[in-house]
């Protein structure tokens, strides 16, 4: 804990000498938005240093030898730990108390919405809580899969030691702190208020909390950027013998994919809100009110926009995938072409940007072409159907928590490529932009594709990580109320959309009450059902049964090594002989450890978590 | 092998039918009041009809697996050693890109050309957004803040424009929408079809359809649709040149 201490008082001693030097060059008051920037600054490289980053860098410029927590307690999670097993719970735990405070946020929406009329918040609050919510959110979709399952599993999966830079995986894991203190601190300067999409020249114009967003996602952009080489280096130069592209698990294949958006795409967004920041401190005028170029914005801003909706949705495909093998014991349906869809997306996602701009005011001519390299991504999302439908035909179904949430899964990312089509489509889109269809249709395909992804991956992979098995009656229970409770809230929020209803706002005329009232009811049931789930996983972390390596017995390699992984995941070298989903063949295994003096089964738990 | 097949196969076509059912005899859409209003509502519900048996092979293939392929143990034996179905694939593959293809060419194109066509125009009027209120410019140069009066079976041209952030010019029951960008004029073209106010369809108003501030939920306006005679008694006697 010291060093987290220490990274805090370092944190705030940054953020204090960043205003002080800014007021001794240009005076001025310690809230004006250059002194939050320099502030903000050196409260982030502050932070860095008081955790330990200045030990795992620093050092090495000065012809020192590098280093790293060493730490094997408890306290390593509190530390610089290049161990991507620490890293992957690090993030993962921090991401869920993101989405949980997400969360409350929005039970605090739908409390606003339940009636027309304004009861707890004026329309500016909730215009700031919207946005609050929806970045929050943003954030946890972007890197909870990736950050969480992506760091933990691509190591072990492909029978590497550990990421190939381990220093920068820490350093990308302790920038995310920041960016949610950031974020969370805005209220202090007025928060903000231009929604997470950030549209100039309202964010040019609005409270100074905007900064704190604008600086926060800076620094999220710079963690997403250096994940997303980390896992591309990985995947490519750290594979075991024999683990060829061909016998790769599809779960690191969807991480690869989101890795390559990831790595090219973020610098857009964190330059737009660079120019932005530059519009307000610095004199500039990229997206002033009087120059009309918000379209410009727009454009750079989906650019990077677009693709994230698919960084958060393709690890939630790779765990869908993975699950659907296990749970109905059968090798995953046309495996080449699935990868080969993941891959078309990846390049597709890139050029499809403009239909969020239709009703924008952009150029004519680009519509069409918008329009059909759009409607183009339904075909490779309906490989992933069908590789799923595939390899569920006629399987050997076991229907545990993980299948549960999947099926959940399948029914609302269904629901939400089929309304993805309405919004492809410049005739329907051009009525329904901006309204609460929209809401509803990024909800099913966010919520329902990545955050019930990850849901599913928590219990799928729960015993490996914790070497416990969690209470399974009630993640089954909990799986179903989550489904059902998802669709009670969302399915109303189509209709009021499509019956005129814009999104944003925190008042609606008397027609669309009877609906809003059922879905804030159908709201508050879903958050209810995360204290099930919060209560299970702690529960069962500490008391839950020894699980074993393999409880579900499956193939890929993560599940053929003790649970959880020794230090360096493997007590031998492992080799790759074979498919990792080939069920019901000969029964020739997906990997052999050659070297290994015991069966990684008779490896204890005491041994395994040193 | 097979057996499974024919009970999927035939809860596919209960499913589409009744999804079809549902489309063609639930109606989720508001009253139209516009030409361009029919063209989206068109364009919707073809979708609709096609997303249908789309919809229906998912849930097919989900409500038998819940039904008959169970199975529980982790020591359980495993399924067929399927790898792929070259014909499956590649029936899939034709399908859906047919798919795509017939959706990008209706509603895509057609509807494209029907709502951003550039027909021309009876009328001009000129919307100007502000944080958070519409000014309306009528042809002869009077103008309002209070409501939009507009003439029934004309084609009306809005030059859309904004003084400060983007605004947009939205009337739900005429299904058009177009940004109110500072600095440049958008356009958008609405043909409104039987007379009637905000007290017989909510829908009948000017919404702001793009995040512009605190007055965002509240930056609305009535509108209202009159006959061509009386909407030039309106203008003049507001004001204007006449
Ligand atoms: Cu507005």
């Amino acid at each position: 804990m010291k060093y987290l201490v220490r990274a805090i008082v370092f944190g705030l001693v940054g953020y204090v000498s960043g205003v002080w030097l800014t007021l001794a060059v240009r005076g001025g008051d310690p809230t004006d938005e250059v002194a939050v920037v320099f502030g903000f600054i050196l409260a982030l490289l502050g932070w860095l240093a008081g955790i330990g980053g200045l030990e795992a860098f620093g050092r090495q410029w000065i012809g020192k030898t590098p280093k790293l927590s060493e730490d094997h307690t408890w306290r390593r999670y509190f530390q610089f730990s290049g161990d991507h097993k620490v890293i992957g719970i690090q993030y993962g735990v921090t991401l869920f108390a993101v989405l949980l405070i997400g969360g409350l946020v929005s039970m605090i929406m739908r409390i606003e919405l339940a009636a027309p009329g304004m009861s707890i918040v004026d329309l500016e609050e909730f215009n700031k809580l919207m946005s609050m919510h929806g970045i929050l959110m943003i954030a946890v979709a972007v890197a909870g899969i990736i950050g969480a399952f992506g760091n933990y599993l691509i190591p072990i999966q492909i029978g590497a030691a550990d990421m190939a830079f381990p220093r920068l995986n820490a350093l990308s894991f302790w920038l995310v702190p920041p960016v949610a203190i950031g974020l969370l601190s805005a209220p202090l300067l007025g928060s903000f208020d231009a929604g997470w999409t950030a549209y100039a020249p309202l964010s040019v114009t609005n409270d100074s909390g905007q900064i704190l967003f604008n600086l926060a996602l800076i620094a999220f952009g710079l963690s997403s950027i250096l994940g997303g080489l980390n896992i591309l280096v990985t995947v490519i130069t750290m594979r075991a013998p024999g683990m060829t592209w061909g016998r790769l698990p599809i779960f690191t294949w969807a991480g690869f994919a989101t890795a390559l958006l990831t790595f090219s795409v973020t610098q857009f967004f964190a330059g737009a809100l660079t120019l932005i920041t530059m519009d307000r401190v610095a004199g500039t005028n990229f997206f002033g009110p009087e120059v009309g170029t918000g379209i410009l914005y727009q454009h750079i801003f989906w650019f990077y926009s677009h693709p994230a909706v698919y960084i958060m949705v393709l690890p939630g495909l790779g765990v869908v995938l993975e699950l659907v093998t296990t749970f109905s014991r059968k090798p995953l349906f046309a495996y080449k072409t699935t990868v080969g869809a993941l891959l078309t997306i990846v390049g597709l996602s890139v050029v499809v940007w403009g239909h969020h701009m239709f009703t924008s005011g952009m150029a004519d001519f680009l519509h069409g072409p918008f329009m059909i390299l759009t409607e183009a991504i339904s075909i490779p999302t309906g490989v992933i159907f069908l590789s799923i439908m595939g390899t569920l035909w006629q399987g050997k179904l076991w229907f545990r928590a993980p299948l549960i949430m999947t099926f959940g899964w399948l029914f609302n990312f269904m629901i939400g490529g089929i309304t993805g089509i309405f919004l492809a489509d410049v005739a329907t889109d051009i009525y329904l932009h901006d309204t609460y269809f929209v809401v509803a249709h990024f909800h099913y395909t966010i919520v329902g594709g990545a955050i019930f992804a990850l849901l599913a991956a928590f219990f799928y992979w729960f015993p490996k990580v914790t070497g416990r098995m969690y209470n399974d009656k009630l993640g089954s229970i909990f799986a179903v109320w989550v489904t059902v409770a998802f669709n009670f809230t969302f399915m109303p929020l189509f209709w009021v959309g499509i019956n005129g209803m814009n999104r944003r706002v925190g008042d609606y005329p008397e027609a669309y009450a009877a609906a809003n009232k059922f879905a804030s009811i159908s709201a508050f049931i879903l958050g209810a059902s995360f204290l099930l789930f919060v209560g299970n996983m702690l529960w069962s972390a500490v008391k839950g049964p020894k699980a074993g390596a393999n409880p579900w017995n499956a193939r890929t390699l993560e599940w053929q090594v003790s649970s959880p992984p020794s230090h360096h995941n493997f007590l031998s070298q492992p080799v790759i002989v074979g498919h990792p989903y080939d069920y019901g063949g000969d029964g020739s295994p997906h990997v052999i450890f050659p070297d290994a003096e015991e069966p990684p089964d008779e490896v204890s738990l005491e041994e395994a978590s040193v | 092998m097979r057996k499974s097949w024919l009970p999927v196969g035939f809860l596919w076509l209960v499913y589409t039918i009744l999804i079809l059912a549902l489309v063609k005899y639930v109606n989720v859409l508001p009253t139209q009041w516009a030409e361009e209003a029919q063209v989206v509502d068109e364009a919707f519900l073809l979708l609709m009809y096609l997303a249908a048996p789309v919809m229906a092979m998912v849930l097919a293939v989900m409500t038998w697996g819940m039904i008959a392929w169970r199975s529980d143990g982790a020591d359980r034996e495993d399924g067929p050693n399927t790898h792929t179905n070259r014909i499956v694939v590649t029936t899939w593959l034709v399908l859906t890109s047919a798919l795509a293809i017939g959706v990008v060419i209706n509603p895509g194109f057609i509807g494209l050309a029907e709502i951003r066509g550039e027909p021309s125009s009876d009328y001009v009027i000129e919307i100007e957004a502000s944080q958070f209120f519409w000014e309306v410019t009528y042809p002869n140069g009077a103008t309002s803040f209070d409501e939009l009066v507009v003439p029934a079976h004309m084609r009306v041209r809005y030059d859309v424009n904004s003084t400060d952030v983007h605004h947009s010019f939205w009337v739900p029951a005429f299904r058009v929408k177009i940004d109110a960008v500072p600095g440049i004029t958008t356009r958008v073209f609405a043909t409104a079809t039987a007379e009637g106010s905000i007290e017989d369809d909510i829908n009948l108003r000017i919404q702001c359809a793009e995040l512009c501030g605190a007055g965002h939920a509240a930056m609305a306006m009535p509108v209202r649709v009159v006959s061509d005679a009386e909407w030039n008694e309106y203008i003049t006697s507001i004001g204007g040149s006449g």
